[in-house]
This record gives structure tokens, sequence and C-alpha cells, in this order.
């Protein structure tokens, strides 16, 4: 297919810089500028070595001081601060899953939140050892939701979802004390042995860190996976559009932020009627189209087909369009500039979680009992403002591409068995996967996942380590804004097949998938973590044995921390693109990169060189198959 | 050991031996001897093919070793197992070419060797047409001579093409078996290299019929993988260089299929479509097909009586029916369910309840027919579209007339069909059969449950098929005209209406009632040239009628010119055809400036002094009548619903059980259209008049908005 043509990165910074001509038209404040102002940055919070847990510092470590006024040496401080980092994302992820489970307990068969996959809750009940058997599906639903919520505060035992790993992965986190407790316990926990005066010991507490990230990827986050699933719908293939084409200039375009999938689920649906349309099209539009950043746009495109506008760095280039009508946000990643930016265009900015209220937004709050209310609301108020937009200032490169989407593990699964010969072979399992590893037709994957960072040119190495594996025969699972990148540049066209080396390009045409599969939300690594669980069952190696690793080349969060934490100590090789805040640590720097392997099988890997992670990683991948001889 | 180390020393291996034969052919013959296949045009052609070099010295075939020799890379990734597979295959041609050196004929029956072009050219048209559905490439050894004989004759007996290598020939002679071109089995030879032989039938394939270009390697892998119906099975144990060739094979698209389960497992070689291990081989048949896609055509139904189209537009008469099945006074239903895979066998035809034989003569019964279907491609939105295709399938068999669809079924069965033994079951057959063939792109197993107790036909329409029926309805009431970009065309009916064309919109579903805008685009999906063609609106002529230049077109070409121009909301301008198969017919009431609307089950009269029937002998047809309209239940409540005259308002008159029917659904179109509460209660109904006068006071009465609107005429 010769018309099939990846976007550049070139082609989207041009875009870019022509949408920050506008900013520059209306005085509009930028990240870009930002960035000049804070560089460089404070290199003694870069190495991790500022300590403000008590108010005799703050004290910052130098040669010439080597210890804090308490006495604690440059590793403390810096372990303290890794804890309270993945402290502040795991609790983060969790507290979102959370919000999920109070949703699925207001969840009523008239709506509006529902039990739209019955059969996934069915199977969870059973897992959890809940009978199942004559209850009415709703009571069922409100049975397990309260079950996940009490998780979060369990008095003793770990976390229920552990038990999907297999056993040998149970037993090792329980032998390395990384098993995660109740969620809020590790979070309590972390915040506790970093008190002034507590832990200062490296190994200590970074094995915390590790607990807490597990209480993230195996608790709240997996939580939040699975009750959106049954709320919503577990994902499945669909098709789509991505990048900042897919805005319409003729039409009302409502944008939606953030990570929660709730709200969006409802303004898109509202978006979909008749009525709506009729009132688009009295205010002189053609239509009204609902497009999706950051996490929240990767929910509600892996459920509903919207498209992807932009990822983390995108949100400001979305309002400068000049024709977005709203940017409606709920929870994480908010830029607090949107506010002032909104300002100077005719754009409303919506905020609606308690958690999140930033200056400058319309903050109407979305509760369980209200939400069809605020959908109508701000639907009708961003319908209303299309005739407020100032046509001079309305600019949507045109640059769009085509995605299919929804590769939860159910629709893997699905996918796999696709290919299967009912003469020989079983369905329902990973098998046919590794299948193609041990083979060798596909060499391995990598789980590619993670934000934008300013340090790293937006999307560089998602979308250039993402080329270069796939023409290597590694497979991608992506989530979160890597999804996203991939969606932009047309990695998740099925068509991409053609870049690929020829072992994966083969396994696409059978499947019937793209190379890079997009797996759904940061919360959704937990899918990952499942998919590795499985694979490891049904081939009886060790999660650690299988050539599979993770990778979040331009994080910047607190939550990829917590999420870098379960993914290495569930037994995944991570490779980051940014460095942690922990150079000033040898001992600590010394603990991550190899110290843990002893604890968990993996560790992490930090690498700024593209070519060099890349080939680091296919070194890896290839490593691990000679270990096991395939 | 890998499958890359395996592949690469099969690989190494034939790379020598072909360099050995070629140096001792120049060590003999010198570099200038001319070299050739007999009887083709394409040289060597699966070098020609792959390289775009014609061979025709023994010197250009020592440089073209050298060109072979780059393709031979040892990096562990897939496209170096391919490229030494193909390199495996062109070495083997190479190899077989010397045999030939001087004229010579190396083969002698039952071995053919090398194939003529002519031959080809034979084998191409009954392979594009499907009439060879496949092409079987058996190598090796097969447990025993009756294996080989039984493997063989179960290809032969689906129409395949067999050719043969290695041992397996020698265990047919054994068993005295016929083999040959004419009866589609052909031995190649002895020798493994012997394969290159069929890998030049589908390369000459794709040069012949693909229109390749020589050196296009790409675009020759391309044509082999999506068109060349061709397998391996690969029988005995592997060795290096079969596997080798095996990668060659994959490498233009062909599975194979191999019964080394040793070597198999000590080399990990699964992979999946591709390289599949099948211990059993009597299960090679059903595998290979599975991995090639290969759906077999079921040519003959087993049923007593003819099944072709010829039959399609039967009428059994009353007096000439054995039995009635009908939906409009009795629970009846057609449905098909998409269940998974394991909760399907495939074949597996019940019938649930008395047969035809219990039935008295000329009674009216009940009747279910369920067919549940499961595959990797299906999806629930094709469910309508193949309960659509039971109309035409079991009116095509002799003696059984069928109309109407969904829950609102009517099928006679002819006194001449019973006596000819044809009973419930065969409706399972047939449909079992036609939904096989027609859509086995999407089907893999498919079973029928045919159901003819009350008390199951009652459940099973009320408590499965009228919510199926609704969810589908609902789906599509979430759509608008506008939120689309293309409407369908559905000439389903054509082999009763032949000038009528149905033009399907998200809110208007076709007249017939079942042809919903995603029926019509799934159908379109499934068979992109079948009923349901892609109609664009983009040249708009008039909104307030719904009329588009393209829609015009398109009905022109469907209609093969009997109309010219339709309306898509007028009653009264242009307005679309019907056919005979409709759900509703409305009429114009000139007393009272509305139309009145009867369905297909009511059976009294209109204030119109007509009945269903009456009003559908004058309107069927094909043919445009101002006035009058048939249209689906569903599109009573339909905003677009006679827009250009007003909309729903207009409506006066519904027979009671049809006013139930659609009254939440209009309540809320004319509670959005006019804000009119309650609509349906000024409606008047057979309990309340058929008189037109009475029908006058009744509106009156009631304040019906469509006593002070324009005339209609």
């Amino acid at each position: 297919m010769s018309e099939f043509k990846l976007i550049s990165i070139e082609e989207m910074e041009q875009a870019t810089e022509r949408l920050l001509e506008t900013a520059a038209k209306v005085g509009a404040d930028t990240w870009q500028v930002r960035v000049k102002n804070q560089t460089p940055h404070c290199k003694f919070g870069e190495q991790g070595i500022c300590c403000r847990i008590c108010t005799m510092g703050p004290c910052r470590i130098t040669p010439k001081a080597p210890r804090g006024i308490c006495g604690c040496d440059a590793h403390g401080i810096v372990a303290r601060n890794f804890v309270r980092f993945t402290a502040g994302g795991g609790a983060t992820h969790s507290d979102h899953g959370r919000e999920i489970c109070f949703e699925l307990m207001a969840a009523k068969p008239e709506g509006p939140f529902k039990v739209n996959d019955p059969e996934k809750l069915i199977r969870i009940a059973k897992e959890w050892d809940v009978e199942t058997e004559g209850k009415d599906i709703y009571d069922l639903a409100h049975e397990l939701a309260e079950l996940a919520a009490m998780e979060y505060g369990k008095v003793r035992g770990f976390q229920n979802w552990l038990k999907r790993a297999p056993e040998y992965t149970q037993k090792l986190w329980i032998e390395q004390e990384v098993a995660p407790r109740a969620v809020d316990r590790e979070v309590s926990t972390c915040m506790h042995m970093t008190h002034m005066g507590n832990s200062s010991k490296p190994e200590a507490l970074i094995r915390q860190a590790l607990r807490m990230g597990m209480a993230d990827g195996w608790g709240g986050s997996m939580t939040g996976t699975e009750f959106s699933d049954i709320m919503f719908g577990t994902p499945m293939p669909t098709d789509t559009t991505a990048n900042l084409g897919v805005m319409k200039e003729d039409c009302v375009n409502i944008v939606m932020h953030g990570h929660d999938p709730s709200l969006s689920e409802f303004i898109c649906d509202l978006c979909d009627s008749p009525e709506m349309l009729e009132r688009a099209k009295s205010v002189g539009a053609k239509g009204i189209v609902v497009s999706g950043i950051c996490c929240t746009g990767n929910e509600i495109t892996m459920r509903k087909a919207v498209p992807m506008v932009g990822n983390f760095l995108q949100q400001e280039n979305v309002v400068l369009t000049g024709a977005c009508e709203a940017i409606v946000v709920d929870v994480q990643c908010i830029f607090p500039a949107l506010g002032p930016l909104t300002k100077c265009f005719h754009t409303k900015f919506y905020t609606t979680s308690k958690i999140c209220q930033q200056p400058m937004s319309e903050f109407i709050h979305f509760t369980t009992d209200n939400a069809m209310d605020v959908a109508r609301q701000i639907v009708e108020e961003s319908i209303d403002n299309f005739k407020n937009r100032k046509p001079d200032l309305v600019h949507i490169p045109q640059l769009t591409t085509k995605a299919t989407v929804g590769y939860s593990v159910e629709a893997i699964v699905k996918a796999l068995d696709g290919v299967t010969n009912s003469q020989v072979d079983v369905t329902g399992t990973t098998k046919p996967l590794l299948e193609c590893v041990t083979s060798g037709v596909l060499r391995g994957a990598v789980a590619l996942v993670g934000c934008n960072n300013p340090k790293i040119r937006p999307d560089y190495l998602h979308i250039e380590l993402m080329k270069k594996l796939i023409a290597n025969d590694i497979i991608i699972i992506t989530t979160g804004c890597g999804a996203q990148a991939a969606a932009r540049a047309g990695l998740m066209d099925k068509e991409a097949k053609n870049i690929c080396g020829a072992g994966l390009k083969r396994v696409c045409e059978l499947a019937d998938i793209p190379p890079v599969l997009h797996m759904g939300s940061c919360v959704d690594i937990s899918r990952m973590m499942v998919l590795a669980a499985e694979l490891a069952k049904d081939s009886g190696l060790k999660i650690s044995q299988l050539p599979v690793v993770g990778c979040a080349p331009e994080y910047m969060s607190e939550k990829a921390v917590s999420i870098g934490n379960y993914v290495v100590a569930t037994g995944l090789e991570t490779f980051l693109g940014v460095d942690p805040y922990v150079s000033g640590s040898s001992e600590v720097v010394e603990l991550l990169t190899s110290g843990i392997r002893d604890w968990v099988e993996a560790a992490y890997h930090v690498e700024h060189d593209l070519d060099k992670l890349c080939e680091d990683m296919i070194a890896c991948i290839e490593a691990k198959r000679d270990a096991i001889g395939i | 050991m890998t499958l890359f180390d395996v592949v690469f020393s099969g690989n190494d291996t034939v790379c020598g031996l072909t360099e050995g034969a070629i140096n001792d052919a120049i060590a003999k013959y010198g570099e200038d001897k001319a070299v050739a296949l007999p009887d083709t045009a394409y040289s060597l052609p699966c070098f020609y093919a792959v390289t775009g070099t014609k061979i025709t010295t023994l010197g250009e075939m020592k440089a073209g070793l050298e060109t072979i020799k780059t393709l031979q890379g040892r990096n562990k990734r897939l496209g170096d197992v391919f490229n030494s597979g193909v390199a495996t295959a062109l070495e083997a041609e190479f190899i077989e070419t010397l045999k030939y050196i001087d004229g010579a004929q190396p083969y002698e029956a039952p071995c053919s060797g090398h194939v003529s072009d002519a031959i080809i050219r034979e084998l191409g048209v009954p392979l594009v047409t499907g009439d060879i559905p496949g092409v079987a490439v058996i190598l090796g050894k097969a447990p025993t001579a009756d294996d080989a004989v039984a493997l063989v004759k179960s290809y032969q007996a689906q129409g395949i093409l067999v050719t043969l290598v290695g041992d397996v020939i020698d265990q047919l002679m054994e068993k005295g078996y016929k083999t040959g071109a004419n009866v589609r089995v052909i031995p190649l030879g002895k020798d493994v290299t012997a394969v290159v032989h069929v890998v030049s039938i589908a390369v000459r394939a794709a040069l012949i019929f693909g229109n390749i270009e020589p050196g296009d390697a790409a675009g020759l892998m391309k044509y082999t993988f999506e068109r060349v119906p061709a397998f391996v099975n690969a029988l005995g144990a592997l060795n290096p260089i079969v596997v080798a060739a095996g990668a060659g094979a994959i490498a233009l698209g062909f599975p194979v299929v191999t019964n080394d389960v040793e070597t198999a497992a000590a080399v990990n070689i699964k992979v999946p479509k591709s390289l599949i291990v099948q211990p059993d081989i009597e299960k090679f048949n059903a595998t290979s097909l599975e991995a090639r896609d290969i759906k077999i055509k079921i040519t003959n139904i087993d049923i007593p009586v003819a099944f072709a189209s010829a039959f399609e537009g039967e009428i059994i008469r009353k007096g000439d029916m054995q039995v009635e099945f009908d939906g409009s006074r009795v629970d009846c239903v057609e449905l098909v369910q998409m269940k998974e895979m394991a909760e399907v066998e495939d074949h597996k035809i019940e019938v649930i309840g008395p047969d035809f034989d219990e039935m008295p003569v000329g009674s009216k019964q009940q009747i279910a027919y369920v067919v549940e279907v499961a595959g990797k491609n299906m999806q629930a939105d094709f469910e309508p579209v193949f309960e659509r295709k039971f109309h035409a399938y079991v009116n095509c068999i002799e003696g059984v007339m069928h109309t109407g669809q969904r829950d609102m079924i009517r099928v006679r069965i002819s006194k001449d069909a019973y006596e000819a033994g044809f009973r419930a079951k065969h409706i399972g057959e047939v449909l079992y059969a036609q939904i096989k063939n027609e859509f086995d792109a999407v089907v893999d197993r498919c079973q029928v449950k045919i159901y003819t107790k009350p008390e199951d036909c009652t459940k099973i329409r009320h408590e499965v098929a009228i919510p199926t029926f609704d969810k589908r309805d609902e789906r599509l009431a979430s759509m608008t005209d506008e939120a689309v970009d293309v409407y369908y065309s559905c000439i389903m009916c054509q082999a009763f209406s032949p000038s009528h064309v149905c033009v399907v919109t998200p809110e208007r579903l076709g007249l017939c009632g079942a042809v919903s805008w995603f029926d019509a685009k799934a159908t379109n999906q499934l068979d992109p040239a079948g009923p349901c063609q892609v109609i664009t609106k983009e040249k708009l002529i008039d909104e307030r009628i719904g009329e588009y230049e393209d829609v015009n077109e398109a009905v022109r070409k469907f209609s093969q010119g009997a109309l010219e121009d339709v309306s898509l909301y007028s009653i009264m301008e242009k307005p679309m055809t019907s056919c005979g198969c409709f759900e509703c017919i409305c009429g114009i009431e000139p007393f009272t400036n509305g139309v009145c609307i009867a369905n297909r089950e009511y059976v009294g009269g209109t204030p119109l002094g007509m009945t269903f029937n009456e009003l559908a002998s004058m309107t069927g047809g094909g043919v445009q009548t101002p006035g009058f309209m048939g249209h689906g239940k569903h599109f009573i409540a339909s905003k677009k619903f006679m827009k250009a005259e007003g909309g729903v308002a207009r409506i006066v008159w519904l027979p009671k059980d049809l006013k139930e029917q659609v009254r939440d659904n209009l309540n809320k179109t004319a509670k959005e259209l006019y804000g009119i509460d309650n609509f349906v209660d000024m409606i008047a109904d057979e309990t309340i008049t058929t008189d037109p006068e009475e029908l006058v006071g009744y509106l009156t009465e009631k304040g019906h908005p469509a006593l002070t609107m324009d005339p209609m005429m």
C-alpha cells in the first residue's frame, strides 16, 4: 500500500509552530515559554538530595555538607524522596479506582451508571469467591464494588488481585515483602516511613516503594480498569482517527481531558443524540465533534471510538486552534495553564472534580446523582459557545491518521483465537502469541508507555522507538500518552504492517491487528500485568523469563514512577528515557538498576540516547530468549 | 536448535549442492551450454519472477546463484528465514533444470516433473473461479499407504488439486491409485527438489493471471499470499532441507502441516496459521483447509425436492397446501443468533416438536426456526443480514412458499413437496447449506433448531426474538439521516418487483421493515457486489422533500431506467416506490387532510373504503403512486415520515394493534416536532370508526392537527 504514510515528528512540530504563532498573537503563555523560564532546573532537586521533610532544613547535600541536620545522608534523603514520589503516584491511580467503585455502587438498570459487561462482573465475582448464583446482576455489582472499595482499607491480607499472578510470582512477592496490603495502608506506610526521624536505610525504603507501586498496579489501578470495563464495557477493536485534524472547523468541538472515563461517557452519548445535533445546527454548526486528550481520550477511544486529538503536551495546542468550544477535564495531568489560556479564546474550561479544582475554570461538580444534568449543561453551553468563536483565530492543522484501538486482554485473546486451528488448538488463551514468540517469528514484546516530558522532544522517543522495534519483529503494547503518540503518527493503522519486519508483518496480516496495540489509559497498564501473568501461566515460564520488557521513554509524573515500580516488581525489566530524581545517591542508583533484581528478578535501566535505548531493549529481549533456549 | 538454525542449515545444504551441481555441469559442458525448462515462456519461472532475469546458459546460472546468495541473510529475523526459504526454492529450480540439460527427459510416468504453461493455463480458470478450491502439496511419506490414499482421496473429493512429492508417490502406486492432471492428482517427482515444480505453478499463475511484473518479488509474495489457495502437507520426519523449503512455502503464504511431533517440539516450530503440527493424519484435510481458509461449497443440499432460484416466485394456493405457518395468526418467528464457537455444533439440525406428519392437512401452525452461527469473524450486526436472506432461501425450495420476515412470516408447504418426503428438518438443511455457502467469509459453524410446539414458539417469539428485534431497532433509532455520509440501495426483492428500489437511510428503513441502514451496510460489507450498494448524498436538490441527484442516479441505475426521480420524505411528490412486501401501507384520506395507515396483519376495513390487501394491490409493483406508499412499521414514528407534507401530524387513522405498537415512539416524535402530548390518542382506529365522516367528527373533537394543515392535493 503505497498510500500509507506515517506522520513525522517534523510535521507535528510544524503544526505546533503554526499554533504558537496564534499564541503569540493573543499573548498567551505556553509550556514552551515556561520551560525556558524554568531552565536550568535546580540541581539538588534533580539529584533528589534536597530534603524538606522537617522545618530544621531545608537541607541540601554537598561534598562539604554530606549530611542533613538530623544526620541523614544522601542515600537516605534520595530514597525517602523516591518513596514519597511513588506514594503520590500510587495514591493518584488508586483514588481514581476508588471513584469508579463508588460509581458502580450507584449503578442502576435505568442508568445513568449501568452494568455493561455482566460477564466480566460474574467472572471477577468468581475470582473473588463471591456467590453469583441467583443474584440480581445489580445486587452483585454493588456487592463487588463494596468489596473492591474495602480493599483500600482491608485490615489484614494482601490485595485480592494478586491471585491473578502465577503461583510462583505470588510466593516471590510475599517472600520479598512487596506483596501489597491495603492500598491506603501502603500510602500511609510510605508517609510514615519517610517522616522525620524514621527510615533512612535505602534497602528498606526502596522495598516499600516497590510495594507501594504494587498496591497501585495490582490494586487500585486494576480496580479502576476492571470496574470501568464492567460499567462501560470491555474494549474491543474499533476504528478511529487521531491527531489535531480530528477537530472540525465547521463543527462544535468539545475536548475531553483527564483520566476518569465516567463524565466523558455521558457527554459522548449525549452528543450523539439527535436533540444535540439539532441544537448544534441551530447555532450554525454542522455537527458536534467530541475528541479526547490524555487518558480520558484513551478510555473513550477504546470504548466509543472517539478520536484522539492529542496527548499531554498537546493540551494547549487544542485550545490554540481557536476552534475548541470547550475543554472539559476530570482529574490528573491538567495544566493549570489552561485557565489563563482559554481566556485568550472563546473556549470554556470546565473542571468537574473536587480533586482537580483550578482558578479561571468553571467548576461544575460531577457526582453520581447529577451525572446526566452535568453532561447536559456542559454540552448545551458548549454548543451555544460556537457562535462566540473568533474566526480570524481559527486554525486546525490538517493532520489526521487512522487507528484501530481497543486491545484489552480479552480483545487480544479474541484476536489470537482467530489464528488458532480448531483441529489442533484450544481457544481463549495466549498460546498463539507464545508460539509466535518461541518460534522466533516475533522476537518479543515491549510495553511502551508513559507521558510526554519537555525534556524530550515531544513524542520523538515514543514514535522512533516504536518504528525501530516493529522493524525488528517486536510487537508493541502501549497505553497512555505513548499510545496517543503512536496513533497520531499512524502506527496504529493496520497498514503500518508495511514498515514492520517480515515476522511481525505476517502476524499482523494473519491476526488482522496493527503492530502497535492500544491497551488503554495509564491505569490500564494493569491490563499489561494481567497479560504478562497469562503469558507466564500459559507458557509455564516465570514472568521474568518472558522476552518482554517495559519502557517509559518520556515519563514525567509521579504516577509513572509508581507504574515503573510495579512493572519491575512484576518481573519485567524497565527502561527509562528520563532520569528519576535519584542520581544523588550511588546506593539508590545501584539498588534500582541492579540490586532489586535479587528481590523481584527485574530492575531499571536508564538511557537517553534513542539508538542505544533501542539496542539495549533488543539485547535484553534476545538475552532472555537465549536463556530459555528459543 | 531453533527454527532459524534449522532453516539456515537446510538452505546452506541446498546451496552447497546447487553450487556443486552447477560446477560439475560446467566442467562437463562449459559455461556456454544452454539450459532451459521445457514448454514454458517464462525461462526458469521462479528465478525469473523473483529477480526479473532470464537464465539461458550454465554461466548465467552460476551468476544467478550469486544473486540468490544475497538473499541468504543469517540474522535472527523472520525476513531472513523467508528469504532463505525462497533461496532454497530457487536453488531447487536450478538443480531440477540441470536434469533437463540436452533435452533430456528426466521424469517418467507417473511423475510429471516440470509442468507446462499449457496445463497451468488450463488449471487457471477453475482456480480463479473457485472450481478448484485449493492446491495441496503432499510431500514425504504417509504412515501407511492406505493413509496416503485416504488423504489424497479426501482432497480429490473436494475438487482440490493435489500434487505429490517423494515417497507418497510410491505409496499411491502400490495401491494402484489413478493419477494425472485429468483427475487432479499430479505426482511431481521423488526428489525433494521436485517440489519446486508446484511452486513454479503458483509463480506462473501470478505472472499469467495476476499480471505480476517479473522482478517484483514483493508483489509476487502478496499475490500468492492473498490469491493462491495452496498449502503443504509434510508427512514423516522433517529434515532441514524440507524445513527450509517449507519456509519458502510459508513466505509465499502457504501454510505447512506436519505430523512430525518430535522435531516440531525440539525446535519450537509451531507458528499459528503457518506451521501446524497435526499428529493425526485423518485430520490433515480439515486442519489444512482451516489453516488456508479454504471453504468447500456445499453443492448438493440433502432434500427430497429441488432447490433452485427457478422456484423463488412459485405461488402455492390454499387448495394445494399441506400445511401453513402463519405469523399473523399464531406465533411464528425466524431468527439468527450469534454464539460462541463452543456452543455450536456444525451441521446439527434439530426438530423440537411434532413434524409435518402430525399436522392436519390445510391447518395453520406455528413454527420458530433459529439458526445459530459462530465464526471468528462473525459480528452481531450480520444477524439480521442473514435473516433477510431466509426469504429467498426458503422460497427457492420447490413446493415451499415464504413471505414476510422476523415474526411476521408465512410459510406454505405444498402437498406435492410433502408427498415427496419434505419435512421440517429439510428447512434446516436448506438454511444450513445456504448460510454456509453464502457467508463462508464469516460463518465457521452453523446449527439449526426448529421448534413446532406452540409453547416453545410463543416463548421464543416473545422472550428471545422480539427483544432482539427491539434491540436492533433501538440501535437504529439513535441514528439520523444527517449523521451519515451515505445511504444504501436495496434491491433484495427485485425477484418479485423487478423495477423496485428501496433507498435505505437511518431514519427510513426498507419498506419491508426488515432492512435497516445497518443491515444494508453489513450486506454491502459482506457482499460488495450484492443487493445493497452505497449511495452517496453529496448533491442535494431539495432538502424539503429529500431529493438528491446522487440518489436519483442510483435509482435510475438499479431500476434499469424504470424510475427517474424519487424523494425520500414525500408521499405526494416523487414518492418512493413499493414492491409487494411492505409491512404497512399509507394512503391519503381526502376528507381529513391526512393519511390512514394499515398494516399487513390488519384484516378489517379502513376509512379509505379498502382493506390492506386492496390497498396493496393498487400500490405495489414498483411504480410510483402519489398519495400511496408502502413502508416499514418503524418508519411511522420517524421524523422523516412524510416530512415534506408536515410529518406525522398527518396520521389520522391506524389499526388499534399497530397504534399500540408505535404509541410510545410516535408520541415522542409528535412531542418533539410539534410539542403535542399524547398525540396517538388523537388518532382514530377501527374501534372508533372506519367511516370517513365519523372520522372527521372524531378528529374535530380531539383537535387533531391535520384538520388545520395545508391541503395535501
